[in-house]
């Protein structure tokens, strides 16, 4: 049998199944019976994005399936295979969604299948930077449960995302081998059609990201060819039903590694290597999936996969907890004659002389030298202490400046792991990261209880008070440039960011301070210079400097961008913002929703149905994607009112921003207890409750002029 | 990749029309009137029965006179016809590539010629068993040039490019006896063999003319593409534009025009010098534009990414802008009309070859000796004819597209490596495109070459037959007038890839080519098979097998008879979209549509309804893949 027949063999005997499966469905429920994924505004997101219809019911679906048969066509042509691999994938769409039918929760630990949108807007910012530089689709069942576990770790020490169909997910659950979101380890499903959840996630990060129009297939399949870094590794015997799946990935532009002897190969797309241990090899190089190396000499492994690890009070050795004693982490300037270069001291005891479950002090003092080195710049690489401390495997770190807690485990322990290998990570990542402003680094690491409490009082917190005074300071009018932020661009190649200091990127992750250092270390880099001679209107934030870079930088799909408005020429969003706004029509407010949240929001809608509104650099007046930190902005929505309009947020970002928002309300309005008046999911979750709470409360939004 | 956009062939013909208006103006032909005058054309002609090689002719086959004078049949008159034709074009070929021979003979180090690419040079000195450690290049150079110019008048033994070809191949020329011997001996034994009372057997004819045919293929054209390689670099890919917008009405133009690159070489250098950029400027023109007509024209896109203003039937229309200053020809293919056309504007019509010597010319006759300073001379002929030109007469059709040129084989391979992973593959093959075509993704091949013919409506047939090729999956390799039609249409932009089919749409997206590959001039023909060869030997199939056919679909010349039949004579299926002139014999037409299937394992199709031919050709490639199990 050729390739071709056996793809076109593979689509009929799953369309054969689909239409079992959605006729025995209408029989047991009736073709009205409503049907769809959770936790998504586009329904069967696949179908929607090849075809452009939403579908609701069990009938529709029905009606879906003789469009997925239209595709079905048999011409021995590449055309053909593609078109059928794309309906295999569409009716294992159908067969998984009917497992979702009247609310049933189909998939149980470890598996996940069906991944929500939010799930999409939170990988976008570390596709984009590289952190999770591919993702690999597993599938089938290793040789051996180590031979399967071998190749999970090798692309987990890469940072690699890595999704898992069929038996592999038993093999590695037999040896105990931990997978989840949080080791960027993801079980799909054990039926083959569960792999439609991976291929869900892309072609959702097409209409997020890419503003790629549903329906439109051709762009679709750019997209995801261009721009998706996802490649499939299946493990032999292949049957037909894999290889029309294969086929579909192919077809998106995913290459496919087997070590089945006799497939017939095609190169950069169905490669066959026999030997396991080079499929990550091979793999990587056929998607052209370049790692970014970080040798670092410590005893235990150091990738972006392990940075949402956790570490258990019983798996801990040792801990450090700035909440509890004195700690603190600080990049300090220095002349280069007084730093010298890749020295590691610790100051006190080190962790073997730590007793077992213990908690400590810490503080280190990173030491930089450089040209080009900026004292605005120490908070930028203060800011990535988190994440580098995060990817040594089997040690955790949350919080910042002198509230920070790590724990190393006793597995990381074990294996020999210190805590001057802390000061190596430093090292090494700094001077990896901002080599263009670092030229000398030296890391001294205080474990000495009295040192470390001199260290917090004396030389971190009055460092600490002056940025933040200078933060205080730093205001859109107080400043001669803003940046562009294009960061996104390699997913959503329409949108450009305006970062100013009282306005961060919409992901939360850069700042003006970032996009500054940003451009120092890489000037022909994603963060450019955009002037503001030319104000047009200073109230919206309009400047004829800003609409120049935009539309350069947009390559013309955007004209006008203004700061300060989301009803004109709001500014667009890539699609992985952390919150969004929309307009509340009854109560002339806005309703906010960070990704978080899964519940309903007074306007109708879901976080995802909002999020959808926007994104991939549209600009829809009326909704506007933004960071959790604009909230409390002076500048936030300033053209509407302000702050003031804020009438709703979920709790848990209400509570977030509190502190923050109730002083900007009570600096620009002389409104105390801001937040009180604002309404949230315990209270409201449909427009006329929402009204009354606001009418008691007395919410200046009812006073002010209609948004429309 | 919105804006791409192809040239239809009604935008060239809007284009020609403009200027045969401004030729109306100054009482200029062209061929598009000589062509009415012409027709209809010699009905005996055109069936090959008419036979002049005695003077107790001519006589002419009619049923009412079956026989010559002599007692010759239809069949011996045409089957002679059909082999003289084809020794006049092995004959040019061959000469071509003897001329190139002698030019690298003329090399040295601080010489007119010089080795470009030593390395190729040292691998075909080992191939033809020359030792190569520790000489000096130029040595080695004069010692390869002296026994490739010894192939042509060699005393025993065949071709020494034949062992390029697979095992297989070679036997069946051994058994067929077609395997050619020295190439001069093959051209003179076909005009023996078709003299007054020697051969009138059609079988021994067409043997006689495959056999002539791959003395150039293998031989000849060979050796005029290697040691061109040799010369002047081996192509590799290069960005151009093609049609005639290339032209540049503020500047000096110059046209090249005709096949054999040693004069167009050294044209382009001095043409590309400060000193001459300088003089030009100084006549009151911006800078200057060489640019290509024909296979010269292909011979420097390859290598030097020089634009191309047009083929074969567009020879006329560089004049008719009125901005060319002079058209420079070197050999085949030149309309002696450009005599007295150019003598209707101001252009210098330059005639530089032994070879190719016209009447109202200005010969500056060239040779290696002294080529610098004769390319010197006529760059400053235009240069100073600039202040000639009558404004009101000048008007270029703004139509050029981008191509991207100069896919050697050696090019091809390097793409290929491209492509390959290297934890599993090994590079340096044609093992890729192998898979691409035995998984299906790449349905076959099709090698589309030669001119064009007014007989079809000019590049019309190129065009239309590549499009629905590429749009069926099958990749097209081009040479000759036909890469020009492509290129001109658009069809060697990349962007092209968007009128494919999905597999080769997708090739082409990995390996970053057009779908439509510039594979040189007509010479270059032999690149295809040598192509042909290494698919053959990596896969381990026969040449025949391979699902790839070959087509000329607007030939004219006999060194386009001359190359179908090397390439049938090589094993691959040859499609025609105008009939030579052997329509008067059953025989002779049996045989080389049918016949010599079972000497060669390859024949000719014939089809003069494009539509049709192309849908032939599909099937052909569909047919061998089927009968390969893939």
């Amino acid at each position: 049998m050729t390739l071709f027949e056996s793809v076109f063999a593979g689509n009929d005997a799953v369309y054969g199944l689909t239409e079992g499966a959605i006729n025995q469905a209408i029989e047991q429920y009736g073709a009205d019976k409503a049907v769809s994924f959770p936790n998504t505004a586009y329904s069967l997101p696949c179908y929607y994005a090849v075809t452009g219809v939403k579908i609701n019911t069990l009938a529709e679906l029905k009606e879906a399936l003789g469009v997925v048969k239209s595709l079905m066509t048999r011409e021995k042509r590449t055309h053909d295979v593609f078109m059928s691999g794309v309906a295999t994938a569409l009716c294992a769409e159908f067969i998984e969604v009917l497992k979702y039918m009247d609310g049933a929760v189909p998939y149980a630990e470890p598996c996940y299948g069906h991944l929500a949108d939010a799930v999409i807007r939170e990988l976008g910012v570390p596709l984009v930077t590289g952190d999770i530089p591919g993702v690999a689709v597993i599938l089938g069942a290793a040789p051996s449960p180590e031979e399967a576990a071998a190749l999970v770790k090798s692309y987990q020490a890469q940072g690699i995302l890595i999704t898992l169909v069929g038996d592999i997910i038993d093999q590695l659950a037999e040896i105990g081998y931990k997978t989840g979101a949080n080791v960027r380890v993801i079980p799909l499903g054990k039926d083959v059609t569960s792999v439609i959840h991976v291929v869900s996630v892309a072609l959702r990060a097409a209409l997020i990201f890419g503003n790629v129009k549903p329906g439109d297939a051709a762009t679709l399949m750019e997209y995801t060819m261009k721009r998706v870094p996802a490649f499939v590794n299946a493990f032999a015997p292949l049957n037909d039903v894999i290889v029309a799946c294969g086929a579909g990935a192919i077809a998106l532009g995913f290459p496919v590694i087997t070590n089945q002897e006799d497939v017939a190969r095609v190169p950069k797309s169905l490669i066959c290597q026999t030997d396991i241990s080079k499929w990550n090899a091979t793999s990587l190089e056929a998607r052209d999936i370049k790692i970014k190396i970080t040798n670092i000499d410590i005893p235990v492994a150091f990738a972006s996969a392990f940075e949402g690890e956790i570490i258990r009070r019983k798996d801990m050795q040792v801990e450090f907890d700035g909440s509890r004693v004195d700690c603190a982490e600080l990049v300090h300037t220095c002349e280069a004659s007084e730093v010298e270069d890749h020295k590691i001291t610790v100051i006190g005891p080190e962790a073997d002389e730590m007793a077992l479950g213990s908690k400590n002090s810490i503080a280190y003092v990173v030491k930089v030298a450089g040209k080009n080195m900026q004292p605005d710049f120490e908070p930028v690489i203060e800011r990535k202490f988190h994440n580098y401390i995060n990817c040594i495997e089997g040690v955790y770190h949350t919080g910042q400046r002198d509230m920070q807690r790590i724990r190393i485990s006793i597995d990381a322990f074990n294996a020999g792991f210190r805590i001057k290998h802390i000061g190596e990570v430093l090292y090494a990542q700094v001077k990896n990261e901002f080599d263009a402003v670092v030229d000398k680094c030296e890391v001294i690491i205080y474990t000495d209880p009295a040192e470390c409490t001199r260290i917090r009082h004396e030389v971190a917190i009055p460092i600490f008070n002056q940025r933040d005074d200078r933060l205080a300071n730093l205001t859109d009018e107080s400043v001669d440039v803003y940046y562009t932020c294009i960061l996104c661009q390699a997913f959503s190649p329409s949108h450009v960011c305006i970062v100013t200091p009282e306005r961060l990127g919409l992901c939360g992750a850069v700042s003006w301070l970032d996009a500054k250092a940003t451009n120092e270390l890489d000037p022909a880099g994603p963060c450019q210079i955009v002037t503001k001679t030319r104000p047009i209107d200073e109230e919206l934030g309009s400047y004829e400097d800003v609409d120049e870079a935009v539309k350069k930088y947009s390559q013309g799909a955007l004209e006008h961008v203004t700061l300060y408005s989301i009803m004109q020429d709001p500014m667009t969003s890539c699609g992985c913002f952390e919150c969004i706004c929309g307009i509340e029509p009854f109560s002339n407010g806005v309703v906010i929703a960070n990704r978080e949240y899964a519940g309903m929001t007074p306007l109708g809608m879901t976080f995802p149905e909002m999020a959808s509104m926007t994104g991939g650099g549209v600009q829809t007046p009326g909704f506007m994607g933004h960071g959790k930190h604009f909230i409390a902005s002076k500048k936030f929505m300033k053209a509407e009112g302000g702050i003031e309009r804020i009438v709703w947020m979920p709790k848990e970002l209400k509570e977030f921003v509190a502190d923050r928002l109730n002083a900007s309300a009570k600096e620009l309005y002389g409104i105390e207890n801001f937040t009180d008046m604002i309404g949230d999911e315990t209270v409201a979750q449909d427009p006329e409750t929402l009204v009354e709470f606001l009418t008691e409360k007395g919410h200046p939004a009812l006073m002010m002029d209609p948004m429309m | 990749m919105s804006e791409f956009k192809l040239t239809t062939v009604e935008e060239f013909e809007a284009g020609t029309n403009r200027l045969l208006e401004t030729g109306e103006k100054v009482g200029a032909d062209a061929w598009q009137y000589r062509v009415k005058k012409q027709t209809p054309h010699c009905k005996f002609g055109e069936q090959g029965v008419c036979c002049r090689i005695c003077s107790m002719g001519p006589c002419r086959i009619t049923p009412k006179a079956p026989r010559g004078i002599c007692g010759c049949d239809a069949h011996g008159i045409v089957g002679r016809n059909y082999l003289k034709f084809t020794a006049g074009g092995a004959a040019t070929h061959s000469d071509h590539g003897r001329e190139i021979c002698h030019t690298l003979y003329c090399t040295s180090p601080d010489g007119n010629y010089k080795v470009k690419d030593p390395e190729k040079l040292i691998r075909i000195a080992k191939e033809w068993g020359v030792e190569t450690e520790g000489k000096d290049i130029y040595d080695l150079a004069h010692e390869v040039a002296y026994m490739g110019l010894s192939e042509y008048g060699k005393v025993f033994g065949y071709q020494n490019f034949l062992k390029r070809a697979p095992k297989h191949t070679q036997e069946i020329w051994e058994r067929e006896e077609i395997a050619p011997r020295a190439i001069d001996r093959e051209v003179s034994c076909s005009l023996h063999m078709t003299h007054m009372g020697c051969s009138s057997k059609p079988e021994a004819l067409i043997r006689q003319a495959l056999r002539a045919g791959l003395s150039d293929g293998w031989g000849g054209s060979m050796a005029g593409t290697e040691f061109s390689d040799v010369l002047f670099g081996t192509p590799k890919p290069i960005e151009t534009e093609a049609n005639l917008g290339v032209m540049v009405a503020e500047n000096v133009n110059i046209v090249v025009h005709g096949h054999d690159p040693s004069l167009s070489e050294m044209i382009c250098e001095y043409a590309d010098s400060k000193e001459m950029i300088d003089y030009a400027k100084s006549m009151g023109a911006q800078g200057i534009t060489v640019s290509g007509v024909c296979c010269t024209s292909n011979e420097v896109a390859m290598r030097r990414g020089i634009p191309m203003a047009g083929n074969f039937l567009q020879q006329e229309n560089v004049v008719l802008t009125g901005a060319c200053e002079a058209i420079v020809v070197d050999v085949q293919c030149i309309f002696p009309a450009l005599g007295p056309l150019s003598k209707c504007f101001h252009t210098k019509f330059v005639t530089t070859s032994p070879i190719a010597q016209m009447p109202e010319s200005d010969y500056i006759r060239f040779s290696p000796e002294n080529a610098g300073e004769n390319a010197k001379a006529i760059v400053k002929l235009a240069i100073e004819n600039f202040k000639n030109r009558r404004p009101e007469l000048v008007h270029i059709p703004q139509m050029k597209q981008k191509a991207t040129v100069g896919y050697s084989v050696e090019a091809i391979v390097k793409v290929l490596d491209g492509v390959t992973n290297s934890q599993v593959d090994e590079t340096g093959t044609t093992k890729p495109l192998l898979e691409c075509i035995t998984s299906g993704v790449i349905r076959g091949a099709v090698a589309m070459v030669g001119c064009n013919n007014p007989k079809v409506r000019p590049d019309t047939a190129h065009i239309e037959l590549m499009k629905k090729l590429i749009a069926n999956d099958i990749i097209v390799i081009a040479s000759g007038c036909s890469a020009q039609a492509a290129a001109k249409a658009g069809l060697m932009d990349k962007a092209a890839k968007s009128l494919c089919g999905d597999g080769l749409k997708r090739v082409c997206e990995l390996a970053d080519i057009p779908p439509v590959l510039h594979m040189g001039s007509c010479v270059d023909i032999s690149r295809m098979m040598v192509l042909a060869a290494t698919l053959a030997k990596d896969s381990g199939l026969n040449i025949s097998q391979l699902p790839v056919v070959g087509c000329a679909p607007e030939w004219m010349s006999e060194k386009a008879v001359s190359i179908g039949n090397y390439v049938v004579a090589t094993g691959i299926d040859t499609f025609l979209g105008v009939a030579p002139y052997v329509t008067g014999s059953t025989q002779v037409v049996d045989l080389l549509t049918n016949g010599i299937r079972d000497w060669v394992e390859a024949a000719y199709t014939v089809e003069t309804d494009i539509e049709k031919l192309v849908d032939k050709m599909i099937e052909r490639i569909e047919e061998k893949r089927t009968a390969l199990g893939i």
